[in-house]
């Protein structure tokens, strides 16, 4: 049920095809050099017309909303007697909401809220996950206790965990960011386990072992580098389903706290005038959409240079 | 194979448990409590205290979730305290209409992704390939809000033909209920039809590939003849069995899209359960959507496990 | 009895549904969204007998909300009946369950006449025993009854025969008879099994079927009504459709002919469509306001809390969030309360410079103080935010769902400012004052106490006579002495709105805005 609003995440639940099977991983040839490898192979997988549409999609986004303050001389929470003017007037580029606020800077401004909830989440879910994972491959009885905790943060719906956090610790990017972490930790979690499992028997892991390597040394010299490919990938995917979820936290009215504008919270306030001012939808349902299909084209590449 | 099942059953309970334990206290832990909305809008202290005494919620929150185990043991959900009714009714009624979402979803999920699926092996053209790729991608990354949104605005409104939202049980009108249920069936559907059309392709193209179809060739038979007759049914039953492992992804996709499109179901009640902190309900909510998602993942291991013999002996 | 205001003009998009609906292949089958043919409208004045109104409500019942006034409004009218009901216009009782009655001299004791042959829907006869268990009844505490304040004057209660009840009062009260309003008569004996919602037995014109919560709620005409010929309609259907757009469309879609719970921006899209009436009660639907924690410095001066009522624009906030329904306002009151007047209204008009002046004077600068709002009502917490800002006075706002809302608001721990909105102004004077937490001079949320206040309130409320030139000073001393200590900043009297296909006749709402079907057909 972990894929519900996130059905872009094409792997931690049961269903779809084993996205992460192990056997992607690179052969005995890699690993003799794995940095200088990967590094290419991730390039070679960016520099295909996908990845640079979802490097574009991304960049763009991600450029207006940091430049946001260059792009428009408006307040995004000014608030004037011009409400609901169509785009172009009254010099509103993209006219103005429900109470006179700019819609092009709010939109802007949106971005850059969602970008720093998304870039806040994944790390920090990454690096959970990650942890956890190590607990879990170093004893049997850890290894049980972590895969129950995964099991159970995937089992609630994401939004129903959203709206009991957000019931705890009121509303807002902190609350935001706690659901996406919540989410992310057992996909990121699960991955890396089963990744380590993997490559910690492997010849070159094994040879290294005998080498006398530490277990230090071998988790972060060998088996982490090599079982970075499909984490790299899940990066992406994940930011993506953290922009989606913070969509649709902020679309149900949990989400960022107002005055703050953020996409779901606009897409959701635009919904009493889709019919008489349909372009107050518009902006945020291109953003989100185009946000999510760049992430996703650039997991898409970085997977099929994994591959490779 | 029964054997597998014992072992795998205890941590599946266990999941359960856990979940149940977890879902009472963080509720508890949640600022605010039902008395408050019971309480009205002029509350006097006495009224709290009589309320809260009425409910139970006075004594200690073991105790409590040791009467709720236990009743719950003995099939009693209780009764709520805010939204009114019977917790097994409420959750019943409610669990129906999200089925009825469901399986319009599973239905067109199945219709969609089985044509994409094989357009996915006829199209021989690159730019037709191109065009069927990008449609499977965005079906299954565009989020339901947005899918919604765009066919409110098409259809609900541009041209409105459907209603934007609610609902009409289809067994009671089937003409009307059919006309709710067809929006928020088909956003919902989106995902799990690109999943569908990906394993439909690669069923199609095995079988394809495999003797007696090679041998259909030889003998002349035409190649749609081929495809419909021979290799659709084959490219089948793994299709149906990934579209029952669905039903719990569609299941937590269903709070976003009820919310889009008021669609009464379990997702709007643990919606309105929360923001109330109607405990009662939202307990039995939780622990049911907990249980679908554990059995869902026991039948998947055990699919798993007739498929390959060797996950059985880990 | 309503200030209605019915507004007619055309829309096109409809024209475009009947057409949509034959190209998508739907032609010749019923549609959800179509416009049917119009019924020959109202073409003969005559009341129509028969028939099942369905109506679409935004909220569901609360069954445990049954005796208190709530959002849900459709049920309380339909199943009982109160013992006297007001003219809305003049405030004054008109009889219902009771026939006739007597205030003593004093105003310390009232005596009812019943209505004889009232029989509940089990087929009980209704008696003054009824009377008694329904007082008893708002006075206990897990009732959560607003009025339970006026219902705990009565000390004492005589059955002078099964026609007959006297009450014993305390001492005056001039909204005794708001209480009569208030308080639907059930029958005693499953009063339990209504306020869980499965049973509700009273002598109202309809009998209750069914609830299926989230979904619907039934009724059927009750064949022994009191009032002979009434209702017209067979049956009521409601439907629970919890999103604006839905419920319009299911109006547009001929599936229900009344909408309730629909805010002014809601109906934007059908106001100006001669398909429909828009009837605007301004009873009932309470007011919007800012309330100010008197504890917290520097609101413990009142010239910081009249600052903010100069810095508000009212104006806006009715226009560009309520979709131009409501009344901007200074004071509580409704246009039909006694204590309304233009003057109190208009108190205080938007003026950032006398704002600023005030806060000078105040010698308050760099306020940054939180703002506490349900976080359903996001838009007009946001404009009170940026009207605050523009005077110097800035807020971070923290929404609240609506428990936690309550519970801050019934807990008193509301931060410095909140915004929310109070019913009770509509009724007599007096009951806003002991009966809307935040007005409650014992206790409010604003933690404010003055003896100056509670002495005008138990003035106002302890009138004998509501219509005497006494109780009028009372009511102006009460709305002056809100207006200057502005602890509760009242912005926008909100208006009740029912939109209805335009062949509904009929449809009324009582004080308590509770749906009246009484007389209500479709043409």
């Amino acid at each position: 049920m972990a894929t519900d609003v996130l059905s872009a995440a094409p792997s931690p639940g049961p269903v779809p095809a084993p996205a992460h099977a192990p056997g992607a991983g690179p052969g005995p040839a890699a690993a003799a050099k794995p940095r200088r490898r990967i590094r290419n192979r991730y390039l070679r997988g960016l520099m295909t017309p996908r990845g640079i549409i979802g490097l574009a999609l991304v960049g763009v986004l991600l450029g207006a909303g940091l430049a946001a303050p260059l792009l428009t001389s408006h307040d995004p929470n000014f608030q004037s007697a011009d409400a609901l003017v169509g785009p172009g007037s009254a010099g509103h580029l993209y006219g103005t909401d429900e109470i006179g606020r700019d819609l092009l800077s709010r939109l802007l401004y949106s971005i850059r809220t969602d970008l720093m909830v998304v870039l806040i989440a994944v790390p920090l879910g990454l690096l959970i996950g990650g942890a956890l994972a190590l607990v879990a491959v170093t004893h049997r009885v850890a290894d049980v206790a972590v895969q129950r905790l995964f099991d159970l943060l995937l089992s609630f719906p994401s939004l129903i965990l959203g709206l009991t956090v957000t019931a705890i610790a009121g509303f807002g990017a902190g609350s935001i960011v706690t659901v996406i972490v919540l989410i992310e930790i057992p996909s990121f979690g699960r991955m890396l386990r089963g990744a380590i499992l993997v490559h910690r028997d492997r010849e070159y892991a094994v040879a290294a072992r005998i080498g006398g390597a530490g277990p230090l040394r071998l988790l972060t010299r060998h088996v982490l580098p090599n079982a970075a490919d499909p984490v790299v990938v899940q990066v992406a995917v994940a930011m993506s389903v953290a922009v989606i979820l913070e969509g649709a936290m902020s679309f149900i009215g949990i989400g960022i706290r107002p005055p703050d504008a953020s996409l779901g919270g606009m897409l959701s306030a635009s919904r009493p005038y889709l019919e008489d001012h349909p372009f107050y939808a518009l902006g945020p349902l291109v953003v989100i959409t185009a946000l999510v299909v760049g992430l996703n084209l650039i997991a898409e590449a970085l997977n099929r240079g994994a591959r490779r | 194979m029964t054997g597998y099942l014992l072992r795998r059953l205890p941590s599946a309970l266990g999941v359960l448990l856990l979940a149940s334990f977890a879902i009472f206290f963080i509720l508890r832990a949640v600022p605010g409590d039902p008395v408050a909305t019971l309480a009205g809008s002029d509350p006097s202290p006495e009224t709290v205290a009589a309320i809260r005494a009425d409910l139970g919620l006075d004594r200690p929150v073991l105790a409590q979730y040791g009467t709720w185990l236990a009743d719950v043991l003995r099939g009693d959900l209780g009764r709520s305290y805010v939204i009114g009714g019977e917790v097994s009714e409420l959750l019943s009624q409610r669990i129906g209409k999200s089925v009825e979402l469901t399986i319009g979803a599973l239905v067109f999920s199945l219709a969609i992704g089985l044509v994409l699926g094989v357009l996915g092996v006829t199209v021989k053209n690159r730019a037709g390939q191109a065009v069927l790729s990008a449609i499977n991608a965005i079906s299954l990354i565009v989020p339901a809000y947005v899918s919604g949104f765009l066919l409110v605005f098409l259809f609900a409104i541009t041209w409105p033909v459907l209603p934007p939202g609610g609902h009409v049980s289809v067994l009671s009108d089937p003409q009307i209920g059919f006309q709710y249920l067809l929006m928020p069936a088909l956003v919902m559907a989106l995902p799990p039809a690109a999943i569908v059309a990906r394993y439909v392709k690669d069923g199609l193209l095995q079988a394809l590939g495999e003797d007696y179809t090679r041998t259909a060739k030889s003998l002349g038979i035409p190649h749609r003849r081929i495809l419909w007759r021979h290799a659709l049914p084959n490219a089948l039953p793994p299709v149906l069995t990934v579209l029952g492992m669905l039903v719990g992804t569609l299941l937590g996709s269903a709070v976003i899209i009820e919310a889009v499109f008021a669609w009464p179901g379990l997702g709007t009640l643990a919606e309105q359960a929360v923001t109330r902190r109607d405990y009662p309900v939202i307990q039995a909510v939780l622990l049911f959507m907990v249980a679908v998602f554990v059995i869902v993942q026991l039948l998947t291991d055990l699919a798993y496990a007739l498929i390959d013999p060797r996950v059985r002996l880990r | 009895m309503p200030v209605s205001s019915i507004f007619t003009s055309r829309r096109t998009v409809l024209r475009a549904a009947g057409a949509g609906a034959v190209a998508l292949g739907l032609a010749g089958c019923k549609s959800a969204v179509d416009e049917k043919k119009s019924s020959p409208a109202g073409a003969s004045g005559q009341p129509k007998k028969g028939g099942t109104l369905q109506i679409g409500s935004l909220t569901d019942f609360t069954p445990a909300l049954l005796f208190t006034q709530n959002a849900f409004t459709a049920v309380h009218r339909l199943v009982f009946n109160t013992l006297t009901s007001y003219d809305p216009k003049t405030l004054q009782p008109q009889p219902q369950l009771a026939k006739s009655w007597q205030v003593a001299a004093d105003g310390k004791s009232v005596t009812f006449q019943l209505r004889e042959g009232v029989k509940f829907h089990n087929g009980r006869p209704f008696t003054a025993d009824d009377v008694v268990f329904a007082i008893n009844n708002l006075k206990d505490p897990k009732r959560s009854a607003q009025l339970r304040a006026t219902a705990a004057v009565v000390q004492e209660i005589q059955v002078v025969n099964p026609l007959e009840v006297t009450l014993k009062l305390a001492h005056p009260v001039s909204n005794l008879f708001d209480l009569f309003e208030f308080m639907i008569i059930t029958d005693k004996d499953s009063v339990e099994e209504a306020v869980t919602g499965k049973k509700l037995i009273g002598t109202g014109p309809f009998v209750f079927k069914s609830w299926t919560p989230g979904a619907s709620l039934s009724f059927a005409k009750n064949p022994e009504y009191f009032i002979p010929e009434r209702p017209y309609f067979d049956g009521v259907e409601v439907r629970i459709i919890p999103n604006n757009d839905s419920l319009v469309s299911a109006l547009r879609g001929k599936q229900v002919q009344l909408a309730i719970g629909l805010n002014g921006r809601d109906v934007a899209p059908v106001k100006t469509d001669p398909q429909f009436t828009v009837q605007q009660y301004d009873t009932g639907s309470g007011a919007v306001y800012v309330g100010a924690n008197v504890t917290v410095k520097p609101f413990d001066d009142k010239r910081v809390r009249q600052a903010i009522s100069y810095a508000i624009n009212r104006e806006r906030i009715v226009q560009q969030s309520l979709g131009g329904f409501g009344l901007p306002s200074s004071a509580p009151w409704p246009k039909s309360s006694p204590a309304y007047s233009d003057a109190t209204a208009k108190r205080y008009p938007h003026d950032p410079e006398r704002a600023k002046a005030l806060l000078a004077e105040a010698g308050v600068s760099n306020l940054d103080v939180p703002l506490a709002y349900l976080n359903t009502s996001t838009v007009i917490a946001q404009m009170i935010q940026f009207d605050l800002q523009q005077v110097g006075i800035k807020t971070t706002l923290e929404p609240l769902d609506p428990a936690k809302f309550q519970a801050q608001l019934i807990g008193q721990t509301m931060p410095a400012l909140w915004a929310g909105s109070h019913g009770f102004a509509q009724l007599h004077p007096a009951t806003l004052a002991v009966s809307a937490y935040p007005f409650n001079e014992a206790k409010n949320t604003s933690k404010f106490s003055d003896p100056a206040y509670t002495e005008i309130v138990q003035k106002a409320w302890r009138q004998p006579d509501a219509d005497s030139p006494a109780a009028k000073a009372a009511y102006q001393d009460l709305s002056e002495v809100l207006l200057d200590r502005q602890f509760v900043i009242d912005l926008v009297v909100l208006a009740n709105l029912y939109v209805a296909d335009k062949s509904l006749q009929g449809v009324g709402q009582n004080t308590y805005a509770s749906l009246v079907l009484d007389d209500a057909y479709l043409a």
